[in-house]
């Protein structure tokens, strides 16, 4: 008897504990000592560095080698091409040790499902056993949006278990209520598609039969679902069995150590690098977006979805003398209704991919850079909801958004300790996304999400010009893709691809520029599409005096007329937009409808053959004053087709005249007098803060601003009153000056009424973030 | 084998000019071979050619004008072409794409500002950076035409577009026009029309200009690839003809009669008149996979594990069943290309490679950059300030500091011991051995890991292949990148240096030609479709053998020289990459097969992935049709010589040396590697030098030499 009660609470982690007990172990010793695991020391580590080094060079290439092995069994060019997949290796308390590259948000995102099961006694029911698999999508316990679905396998040694291997891919459909991955039509996520909880989905390496029907009838593209799990399987596998391996060779022990003090070593690393490269104080910043819903073309199915507002998140980066640091988001909006919404653990997880781009890029880089960091997120943000019913189809869209503000707060430190090669003025805000469906040319059901936007310009230095078209802020390694590859997926034909002129924010260094393609739906059928973009507001702001990059906009023609233009002969759209103040499109397609606008997000359209879709992908912002840029740079900019001619003179006060070969160079004297006479006209019309701020006080006094703006304001002040406190010092503002959302001529939904996921029965939500 | 011989008929010249020395292997009719060496002269190729020759002939008492008149074979490889491409020293081209995406080339595929990055930079944002293009957008020009994926035309080709085009390249003085449009591969006819229409311009205009269409030289799918490969053709690959010829001329005007072939990325040797000629842009690389083919091939061994290190790279090739690896889409100098490459994966860490500590982390970095020819710290004259692989070498005893080189550079291994302390050792600490060994040990590690992951990926387990060492670095690693591996034999040939050039001398004349082809059946498709489908595979392979046969027509071949073998590529419909399967059948036109081919394909599909991805429900697309022709040459004989003593000879002993492994000092017997001879067995610790390469034997390993002047090593 005695030995079936032992045997009972005997747990499955390497000697004995159970999962929970195992965690708690780890977290209270990490509390305690503010070192990982309680490890104040490094055994293997300061024992036997060689040893360490090798196990971690050996494991971070094996998971690197999976990576690029089994993205080529996928069949979307998401995964295969843009590369938006990602391998992690993760202890037994789901903590991750190293991981490939890719979408390595999902470091931390895997990590908080395999923390879910571990919460919520997974050991018991539904029992985690050897050569198990797991997935999950679920966006109310830490993924960023549904479409990007893990596959969890856990990995065992003599019985016991000894840690996780995590796989992601961004799949291109998950049967929300429009196709694509990134929907914009549902405001709830019971629209969002397809949901899944850290289900078993299979046992001895083997998927479930009821698994594969269900998971492949709620989904629009079977194949592409179907290789695409392929590909995560096949690739926690190729881990599991390095890991088997290394443990054959260097012993389960040092494994074990390894597996803890390499978190450890990470947490040091970031504390030691923001040592190195920062100064120690307050930084504040700030970044909008808009959600322009309140439109004929975004149709939504509730009226109080239908309103006009403007993402909020203001952030203060704290950075202490010993290289701890704090990041608080208070004075963020209220979560919507609509798909922007995001978990707290993508929205800490994302700054720390963010982070590895300039921060931290060593190779030591896992989890122990988020137990390095402290977060504060207010309860009912955006960042973090606090209700189950909220959409996450693109968080994106407020995640790079938010983010773009921590680049200059951060680069701002780098540039006053001198290292300007770091600086970087933001990311770009990565959109358009091309999405829709329906039939294709192979008349099956299709979605498509169109990738090209993995490929936007750079935020650029203090030394030097943001690259063009080169980067996304969720994937480092971005990539546009060759278009006869896209031309496979999607039933649209190419009609340009060109360098977006002036879409990279001006300065001294300007952004680097997006890029933009001309699409002619081709061979579709029943066909859709909408766009998925900021218009209204551009969300990266350029820092020293560099401007913002461009915002978005969106073209669309219909009934063109261009299969007997072509025929005919006659002149038809091809390359770039070039100018969109002065378009030159709308004149060789004179009977089409044309939809030419800041409206830069809208919901399925219809589109049949020979219609037009102009995807343009953004750029970055700037660095310093843009009458401080070398002269014949502004004119390489013209005639490299990065910089429209008009701005050369308006914007960098340049004056160009004709050179040589028919290329434009430099007036240099008609230079000097107009940036001299623009000096001049700022002088002129600027004011002394005194007066502008008064001005504005009176503005605001008077209630004086946007329905939308207002709106923000209040959803901010309700969640964060220390944001209002500081506000209305700032402004000297009256005690009965007040703003309420209940005042304001809109619905305000779920301003007062929330139930959060916490609240049902039998669920405990890990917190990893300061509330 | 190196004394002058009366009689001697020098039947088969290799090269192997790299950056820094110029390396020549001739071989004889009885099959014996002498290396010769020379400074590398990268304004005239042929002078440093003509010098290594006259070295290498040397020993054999011959002169160059008595040698090259027998010669029949003479193999160039070399890296003057790559050069050209790092340095953008190519020939002004202008490019003609579609109408409305002439900037797709300057734009590049944005995988090409980081290719070549060690994971921490491909994660750096602010390193990524874009080359200049290999054509300047004001050289581009577009024309007004579309075929979708289908081959399908959607806008027909406006001609006077192209033709315009054509006139304004040929007016700006362009020295090569290249033609790429969307889909070609699929539908080439608006290309070649195109290609045509700038022919007349061109010659209407009186001037000579080169045009290359996409379609004529790599019709396959993926624009940048295949617009960058036929770019290069005539960005680089003439100015090399050029180069080629005046070499040919050089070798000519000393008497040679041969016409000179290059080693190309598929393996083979072509014809420096060949068409194709982009793909002899890495050669030296991949003459040391060939070489160890050969080799193979003579002696038995179908599976193999090519290794090479030199100062700054570990490059391993894997030869599976006497067959080359080959990869489609490979990348190189930082480019996407579309060229069938020898499947080759490169590390950047060799003897060069510098050390350092990640000042936050104190993670152990090694390169990915290196000192290169500077060797280290331990060369006082070098000015390199950063410790490196090769003075650990020198700090543990691995390297003969007096005769580096033959004694050309002499190392100071005191300045490699301080440096060591002060970088390395210290803040880790350790004691300097200690530093020196782990880092030794943590490249080793790097390397053996690297190697059993590739073939591991392949599928197959090392014990089933023999493991090939060579590079002037190589010997000295062969014991720690091989260690616990458990390799059925690990060989180290006794001219390791020379072996790139050893491989060119040993290479067959072979063509290669792929199609696109896009046949998609399901699984359980009717034998009629199957029957069509063996009918259209069979038609490419017929029109790709004409053009192998051609190639050497030109060469003086007849179809019966040629042996042809036909391949394809295949995948699960809807997938995007497709594997290489060398046909089982030698001709197609049935149903039954059709299944031989699935098979073929099913089964290479489990080995290269896990049996869990192969997915046949989703039926399969063939997506290409390959065809190589090759002719027989002479080549090197492998030495075969009577097995005498184990015991060297007295007069091979050169003393000892302190050596340090695994914690201890020992005393290494040193060994001349020449003085050696076949039966010879060696148990460490011990060290074998020669001029050129050390073969390091620590303790706990032995190795003898056999007939054919190979080093076997193992663990004991």
């Amino acid at each position: 008897m005695n030995i079936q009660a032992k045997t009972k609470t005997r747990g499955i982690v390497r000697g004995g504990e159970t999962l929970k007990q195992h965690r708690d172990r780890l977290m209270e010793a990490t509390k305690k000592t503010k070192h990982y695991a309680g490890l104040t020391k490094m055994e293997l580590r300061d024992s036997d560095p060689i040893k360490y080094n090798k196990l971690f060079s050996r494991l971070r290439a094996g998971v690197v080698d999976a990576r690029e092995t089994s993205k080529k069994i996928a069949a979307s060019p998401i995964v295969e091409q843009e590369g938006e997949l990602c391998f992690t290796l993760y202890n037994a308390a789901g903590d991750a040790i190293l991981t490939s590259t890719g979408i390595i948000i999902h470091v931390g995102t895997m990590g908080a499902a395999i923390k879910y099961m571990i919460e919520n006694d997974w050991e018991s029911n539904p029992t985690i056993r050897d050569k198990d698999i797991f997935c999950n999508n679920d966006s109310l316990i830490g993924n960023v949006h549904p479409c990007d679905i893990h596959t969890i396998v856990p990995i065992f040694h003599e019985g016991e278990l000894i840690g996780w291997v995590g796989g992601v891919t961004h799949v291109i459909d998950t049967g929300s209520v429009g196709p694509g991955s990134m929907s914009t039509g549902q405001i709830q996520r019971f629209g969002d598609g397809y949901s899944i909880t850290c289900r078993k989905i299979g046992e001895n390496d083997t998927l479930y039969r009821d698994w594969l029907h269900e998971s492949q009838r709620m989904v629009r593209t079977t194949r592409y679902w179907m290789l695409d799990e392929r590909t995560r399987v096949a690739g926690c596998h190729m881990i599991r069995k390095l890991v088997e391996e290394v443990i054959a060779e260097d012993g389960i022990e040092n494994y074990w150590k390894f597996a803890y003090e390499s978190v450890e070593h990470g947490r040091l690393g970031l504390q030691n690098r923001i040592k190195a490269m920062t100064i120690p104080g307050k930084y504040r910043q700030v970044g909008f977006v808009d959600v322009p819903y309140d439109h004929d073309d975004v149709r939504v199915p509730s009226d109080f979805a239908k309103v006009d507002t403007i993402m909020h998140a203001p952030s203060e980066i704290t950075i202490r003398p010993d290289g701890t640091w704090r990041l608080d988001f208070e004075g963020s909006s209220r979560w919507g209704w609509h798909t922007y919404n995001a978990h707290q653990v993508s929205f800490t997880s994302g700054i720390w991919v963010m982070m590895t781009q300039s921060l931290i890029p060593s190779e030591m880089i896992n989890d122990g850079a988020a137990y390095g960091t402290e977060f504060r997120l207010p309860k009912g943000t955006w960042m973090n909801p606090d209700d189950r019913r909220v959409a996450f189809s693109y968080s994106w869209h407020f995640l790079v958004s938010a983010w773009t503000a921590l680049w200059r707060g951060l680069s701002r430190s780098y540039f006053g300790r001198g290292y300007l090669e770091e600086v970087n003025a933001g990311n770009a805000n990565t959109s358009n996304w091309l999405q829709g469906g329906g039939f294709n040319q192979y008349d099956e059901i299709h979605a498509v999400n169109s990738f090209e936007c993995a490929a936007n310009g750079v935020g650029a230095s203090a030394v030097a010009d943001g690259i063009s078209h080169a980067a996304a802020v969720w994937n480092p390694e971005g990539d546009m893709g060759d278009m006869e590859i896209w031309e496979l997926a999607e039933p649209l034909v190419y009609l340009g691809r060109q360098i977006k002129a002036s879409s990279g924010g001006a300065g001294r260094f300007r952004g680097g520029c997006g890029f933009e393609s001309l699409r002619l739906v081709w061979n579709a059928k029943d066909w859709t599409m909408f766009f998925m973009g900021n218009g209204h507001i551009s969300s990266d702001w350029g820092i020293m005096g560099g401007y913002p990059a461009a915002s978005g906009y969106r073209f669309e023609a219909h009934d063109t007329n261009l299969k007997e233009i072509i025929a005919k002969g006659g002149e038809i759209p091809l390359g770039g937009d070039v100018d969109p103040e002065h378009p030159l499109w709308e004149a060789l397609i004179p009977d089409a409808r044309v939809k030419r606008d800041k409206q830069a997000i809208t919901t399925e359209a219809m589109f049949k053959d020979y219609d037009l879709y102009l995807n343009t992908m953004s750029g970055g912002p700037g660095f310093g004053d843009p009458l401080d840029r070398e002269p014949q740079s502004v004119a390489d900019d013209v005639n490299g087709g990065y910089l429209l001619h008009r701005f050369a003179e308006s914007v960098y006060g340049v004056a160009l005249k004709k050179a040589a070969d028919g290329l434009l160079g430099v007036d240099e004297a008609g230079t000097k007098s107009l940036r001299a006479k623009i000096r001049k006209e700022r002088l002129a019309e600027s004011v002394p803060t005194k007066e502008w701020m008064a001005k504005e006080r009176q503005k605001i006094l008077a209630k004086d601003a946007g329905v939308q703006v207002q709106q923000m304001f209040a959803a901010s002040f309700k969640l964060g009153p220390r944001f209002e406190q500081d506000f209305r010092k700032f402004w000297d503002l009256p005690e009965d000056w007040k703003l309420l959302e209940a005042d304001l001529p809109i619905p305000s939904y779920g301003r007062e009424y929330t139930m959060d996921l916490s609240e049902l029965p039998d669920v405990k939500t890990v917190q990893f973030v300061e509330e | 084998m190196d004394t002058a011989r009366q009689g001697r008929r020098v039947q088969v010249l290799g090269i192997d000019a790299g950056g820094t020395m110029t390396d020549t292997f001739f071989v004889d009719s009885d099959g014996d071979f002498v290396v010769g060496k020379a400074q590398s002269t990268p304004q005239n190729e042929a002078l440093g050619l003509i010098a290594s020759s006259k070295d290498g002939l040397g020993a054999w008492g011959m002169k160059i004008e008595d040698a090259l008149s027998e010669i029949q074979t003479g193999v160039y490889s070399g890296t003057a072409m790559l050069n050209r491409v790092v340095q953008r020293k190519g020939l002004s081209v202008g490019l003609i794409v579609n109408a409305g995406m002439e900037d797709f080339h300057r734009m590049g595929r944005a995988i090409q500002a980081y290719l070549g990055f060690a994971y921490e930079d491909r994660i750096h944002l602010n390193t990524h950076y874009y080359d200049e293009p290999l054509v300047p957008r004001r050289l581009t020009r577009g024309v007004v035409e579309r075929v979708d994926m289908f081959g399908t035309v959607v806008i027909p080709l406006r001609e006077e577009t192209a033709r315009k085009s054509a006139r304004e390249l040929i007016a700006l003085d362009v020295e090569g026009i290249v033609i790429s449009l969307l889909h070609s591969y699929k539908n080439s006819d608006h290309e070649r029309r195109v290609r045509d229409i700038v022919l007349e311009e061109v010659k209407a205009s009186g001037k000579d200009i080169p045009v290359f269409a996409s379609t004529d030289y790599y019709p396959v799918r993926k624009e940048t690839h295949r617009t960058n490969t036929t770019i290069l053709e005539a960005y680089a690959a003439e100015p090399s003809r050029q180069t080629l010829k005046k070499i040919s001329s050089a070798f000519k005007e000393n008497g040679s009669k041969f016409d000179f072939r290059v080693m190309a990325t598929h393996g083979g040797t072509i014809s420096w008149k060949a068409k194709e000629l982009a793909r002899t842009i890495v050669s030296g690389p991949i003459g040391g996979v060939i070489g160890a083919k050969y080799l193979g091939e003579v002696l038995g061994y179908s599976n193999i594990a090519c290794s090479d290190i030199g100062g700054t790279s570990f490059d391993v090739a894997l030869i599976t069943q006497n067959e080359l690896t080959i990869k489609n889409d490979p990348d190189m100098a930082r480019l996407v290309l579309s060229l069938p490459l020898v499947a080759m994966d490169s590390v950047g860490a060799g003897a060069g490679s510098y050390i350092r500590l990640d000042p936050y982390t104190k993670a152990i970095k090694l390169g990915p950059d290196s000192a290169g020819y500077r060797v280290g710290v331990c060369w006082a004259d070098s000015g390199v300030e950063t410790v490196t692989i090769s003075d650990c070498h020198v700090i543990l005893g691995y390297l003969n500091p007096d005769n580096f080189l033959g004694g050309q550079v002499k190392l100071d291994r005191e300045r490699a011991w301080k440096a060591m302390k002060e970088q390395v050792a210290d803040p880790l600490g350790l004691s300097v051995e200690e530093a020196a060994a782990g880092v030794i040990q943590l490249l080793d590690s790097d390397l053996r890991d690297y190697l059993r992951s590739m073939i591991s990926g392949k599928g197959y387990s090392p014990s089933s292949f023999v493991c090939f060492s060579y590079g002037g670095a190589g010997p000295v690693h062969t014991y720690g990148y091989t260690e616990g591996l458990g390799f059925q034999d690990v060989i180290v040939p006794a001219w390791a240096a020379g072996f790139s050039a050893f491989g060119c001398a040993a290479a067959d004349f072979e063509y290669r030609y792929d199609k696109s082809l896009d046949i998609n059946i399901a699984v359980d498709g009717p034998d009629d479709q199957k029957a069509a489908s063996s009918k259209t595979l069979q038609e490419a392979w017929a029109e790709l053998q004409e053009r192998v046969l051609e190639e050497f027509a030109i060469n003086g071949y007849k179809p019966e020289q040629v042996k042809l073998q036909p391949g394809f590529r295949m995948q699960y419909r809807g997938q995007l990459n497709d594997l290489e399967i060398e046909s089982p059948i030698p001709s197609a036109a049935t149903a039954e097969d059709w299944d031989k081919l699935v098979e073929a394909f099913n089964d290479t599909y489990g080995r290269v992935y896990a049996a869990s991805a192969r997915s046949p429900e989703l039926g399969y697309s063939v997506t290409g049709a390959i065809m190589r022709g090759m002719v027989p040459i002479p080549k090197p004989k492998i030495p075969k010589e009577e097995l005498g003593s184990e015991t060297p000879a007295e007069s091979a002993r050169l003393g000892t040396r302190k050596f340090y492994r695994k914690g201890e000092w020992v005393d290494a017997q040193l060994y001349h590697m020449e003085s050696l001879t076949p039966g010879n067995r060696i148990t460490g610790p011990a060290i074998i030098e020669s001029d050129a390469t050390t073969f390091v034997v620590p303790g706990g390993f032995e190795t003898w030499l056999d007939g054919h002047r190979l080093f076997h090593l193992k663990e004991v």
